[in-house]
C-alpha cells in the first residue's frame, strides 16, 4: 500500500522499497538516542521528497555499489557544486542503491552548525560538525561517516579549476587510523555542471563572515545528470599508529586523493552529454591527465 | 569506625548546600557541620550539629573561623548565581567568587583542610557552535569568549583546578562541573526557565541538555567526600533531552519563537528591566553535552537515581 506522505512523482517501486529501508532503519535505531537529533521520521519524509529529484531530475547512476560491506566507514568523496548538493545525492545513493541499507552521517563545516533552521534540519537528517570525536563516536555506534576532504575549498571552485582537486586534508585518516576504520572512495561526477558559471566574491564574503560566497548564473541547479562512483575499500594499515608522523600520514592521505582522481579521470570519460560547451576544459584536463597517466 | 567529622560548608543558605549537609548528618549524626553564608540565614530551619553564620568570605572574620575550628573537610558550594548581568553585581561575583575562592582554598591549605569539594558549573565550557559531543574534563573553558560576563565562573573553575594540582600530594580536591542543577530547593536561571509559566521554545535550532535533580547532586556531593580522588569531574547522567521535548514534560507552555532574534529582543526587555541572562540564549542555540566517563569510574553506572523525565517531572512540585 503507497503511503500517504508520499511525493506525488514517487514511483510505487520507490515507495515500497523506502518503507522496507525505513523498516530496517527503525529496528537498527531502537532505543539509540542521537546527541545530534537524528530524526528517522524527518529522513524518511524528506527521502520521500527527494527521491524524484534524484531519479528523474539528476538521473543518477551508481556505480560500484557491489563494494560496499556490512560494517562502518569512512566515506571520502570528491566536493563539488556551489551548493553541496553532491553530499545529499551519497547520502540517498547509500540509503536506496546501497545494501545493506545506511545513512551516511556527512562531517559539515562549523559554519553550516550556527545557520538557525538549516543547521537543525541537517543535524536531524543526519549531519554533523566535523569534529574528530564526533566521528569516533559515531564509529563506536556503527555508523559511516561521509567526508569531503577538499574542505570547503571544494566547492569554491571556479569554472577552469573544475573536478580539479584541492588538496585532501589529514584529519579524516587520522580518525580512520585511531578507529581501524576502512575508507571506501567516492568520486561525483556532474555536481560541477548544476551550476557552470561561477564567480567567487571572496571580498563580500569576508565582509560578510562566510566562509565563501558564490555567485552564479543560476540559482537553481541545472538538471546535470549525475554518475556517482564507488571504489573499492582502502584498507588501513594496521601497524601504523594515529599519531603517526605527518609525513606518513600525508602519504597515505595522498593514496587516497590519487584514487579518488583516477576514478575522476575514468568517470568523466564515461560522462553523459550536457552542457558540451562548458565542458571542453575540463576535457582538454582529461587528456591531459589520462596522457600523463601513460606517460608514468 | 569512621572518624568524627567536622565539615565547613561555604554558601550554606542556598538550597542544595543544606540539602547535603542534611544528608551527611543524617548518615553521620554525630558529625559536625558549620556553615557559612553572605546571605541571610536568619530564617534557616535549626538542624541539630549544623551551626549557621552569616559572614563574607573574603573579610578578615573568615580567617578565624578556620582558628576555631579543625576542619576535616571544605565544601566550597558559595559561587555566587551568574544569571544576572547588573554591574552591581557582577562586581560582588567577582569579589566573593573569584577573591573569596582565593581566600577560601588558601585558608584550606594553611589549616590543613584534608578533603575540599567545589562546585563549579558545566557553564564553564561555554555553549558554541562548535562544541564536540561530549565535553570530557579537558575541553577548553571557552564560555567567556562569547559571554564576558561569565569570566568569573571561568576563573574560579581555573583558580580552583590550578590550586588543586599544586596541592595534589597534600590535599584532596574535587572539582564538580554539573550539568543543569533542577529541583524545587534551587534557584537557578534553568530551573526558573522550566518552571514558569511560559517559556520561549526554539524553533530554529534543537539544542540538547542534560539535567540532574538536586537530590542526586546531593548524593555525589556527598559521595565525593570518600569516593572521589583528586580530579576534575563531569557530573550529568547518561541521557540528554531537547528543549522542545523538556518543556513538553515539564507542561510549560512553550512560545515557539526563532533564537536568531533573541539577542535583539533580549536587549529590549532589558530596558524594561526584563533580563535574560544572555549565555542562557546561547544554550538554547548550541548543545553543550558533557561526558560523565571519569565521574563513572569511581561511581559506577547507577550513580544517580532519577532519569532526566523523572527529574523535570519533579519540577512541577514547585
Amino acid at each position: 500500500m503507497t503511503n500517504p506522505a508520499s511525493s506525488l512523482f514517487l514511483s510505487a517501486e520507490d515507495d515500497l522499497k523506502i518503507n522496507e529501508i525505513f523498516r530496517s532503519l527503525r529496528e537498527r535505531y531502537a532505543g539509540y538516542q542521537d546527541p545530534w537529533g537524528f530524526n528517522i521520521e524527518l529522513c524518511e519524509r524528506s527521502l520521500r521528497r527527494l527521491i524524484p529529484v534524484y531519479r528523474k531530475y539528476f538521473k543518477v547512476r551508481v556505480f560500484g555499489e557491489e563494494n560496499v560491506k556490512d560494517h562502518s566507514y569512512i566515506v571520502a568523496s570528491n566536493h563539488s557544486g556551489q551548493i553541496p548538493l553532491d553530499g545529499m545525492l551519497i547520502i540517498i545513493a547509500f540509503l536506496i542503491d546501497v545494501a545493506p541499507p545506511r545513512v551516511l552521517r556527512a562531517m559539515v563545516d562549523r559554519f553550516m552548525a550556527k545557520l538557525p533552521f538549516i543547521g537543525d534540519y541537517s543535524a536531524q537528517t543526519g549531519a554533523i560538525l566535523g569534529e574528530r570525536r564526533n566521528c569516533e563516536f559515531l564509529i563506536d555506534h556503527g555508523e559511516s561517516i561521509l567526508v569531503f576532504p577538499e574542505g570547503l575549498k571544494g566547492i569554491t571552485k571556479n569554472t577552469s579549476e573544475f573536478y580539479k582537486l584541492r588538496p585532501f586534508s589529514e584529519g579524516f585518516y587520522r580518525t580512520a587510523l585511531q578507529k581501524k576504520t576502512p575508507i571506501l572512495p567516492v568520486c561525483v561526477i556532474g555536481a560541477e555542471e548544476m551550476y557552470p558559471f561561477v564567480f567567487h566574491a571572496k571580498s563580500l564574503a569576508k565582509f560578510l563572515r562566510l566562509p565563501t560566497l558564490p555567485l552564479t548564473a543560476n540559482l537553481i541547479p541545472l538538471p546535470s545528470p549525475i554518475d556517482i562512483y564507488i571504489g573499492p575499500e582502502i584498507e588501513i594499515p594496521p601497524t601504523l599508529e594515529a599519531e603517526a608522523s605527518d609525513k606518513e600520514v600525508k602519504e597515505k592521505v595522498y593514496e587516497v586523493e590519487h584514487t579518488i582522481k583516477r576514478m575522476l579521470i575514468q568517470g568523466l570519460k564515461n560522462r553523459r552529454p550536457f552542457l558540451d560547451l562548458i565542458r571542453k576544459p575540463i576535457s582538454k584536463y582529461v587528456i591531459r591527465e589520462t596522457k600523463a597517466k601513460g606517460a608514468r | 569506625m569512621e572518624k568524627k567529622k567536622k565539615i565547613l560548608f561555604i554558601g550554606i543558605a542556598g538550597g542544595l548546600a543544606l540539602m547535603t549537609a542534611r544528608l551527611i548528618l543524617s548518615e553521620n549524626p554525630d558529625w559536625e557541620i558549620v556553615g557559612i553564608d553572605s546571605r541571610n540565614i536568619s530564617d534557616l530551619y535549626p538542624i541539630k550539629n549544623l551551626t549557621a553564620l552569616q559572614m563574607k568570605y573574603s573579610r578578615g572574620n573568615f580567617e578565624n573561623l578556620f582558628r576555631g575550628h579543625q576542619f576535616d573537610a571544605v565544601y566550597h558550594l558559595g559561587r555566587i548565581s551568574h544569571a544576572s548581568n547588573e554591574q552591581n553585581i557582577l562586581a560582588k561575583r567577582i569579589d566573593l567568587s573569584v577573591m573569596g575562592t582565593n581566600r577560601i582554598l588558601e585558608m584550606c591549605e594553611r589549616s590543613g583542610v584534608e578533603k575540599v569539594i567545589i562546585l563549579s558549573t558545566f557553564h564553564v565550557y561555554g555553549a558554541l557552535s562548535d562544541n564536540p559531543i561530549f565535553l570530557t574534563e579537558d575541553a577548553p573553558l571557552r564560555a567567556s569568549i562569547k559571554n564576558p560576563e561569565l569570566r568569573d565562573v571561568v576563573e574560579m573553575d581555573q583558580i580552583s583546578t590550578n590550586w588543586m594540582w599544586k596541592n595534589q600530594n597534600t590535599i584532596s580536591t574535587v572539582v564538580l562541573r554539573p550539568c543543569n542543577i533542577i529541583g524545587t530547593k534551587i534557584q537557578n536561571a534553568m530551573t526558573k526557565f522550566l518552571a514558569g509559566p511560559v517559556a520561549l521554545s526554539p524553533v530554529d535550532y534543537n539544542p540538547f541538555f542534560q539535567f540532574i535533580h538536586e537530590f542526586d547532586m546531593a548524593q555525589i556531593l556527598y559521595r565525593a567526600l570518600t569516593k572521589l580522588p583528586t580530579g576534575t569531574y563531569n557530573v550529568a547522567g547518561n541521557d540528554f533531552i531537547s528543549m522542545r521535548e523538556a518543556l513538553k514534560v515539564v507542561g510549560t507552555t512553550g512560545i515557539p519563537f526563532p533564537m536568531m532574534l533573541a539577542g535583539g529582543f533580549n536587549r529590549m526587555l532589558k530596558k524594561l528591566s526584563i533580563e535574560v541572562p544572555a549565555y542562557l540564549i546561547d544554550y538554547l542555540k548550541y548543545s553543550c553535552l558533557i561526558s560523565n566517563h571519569e565521574l563513572k569510574k569511581h561511581l559506577g553506572d547507577e550513580f544517580h537515581r532519577f532519569s532526566i523525565k523523572e527529574a523535570l517531572d519533579l519540577i512541577k512540585l514547585r
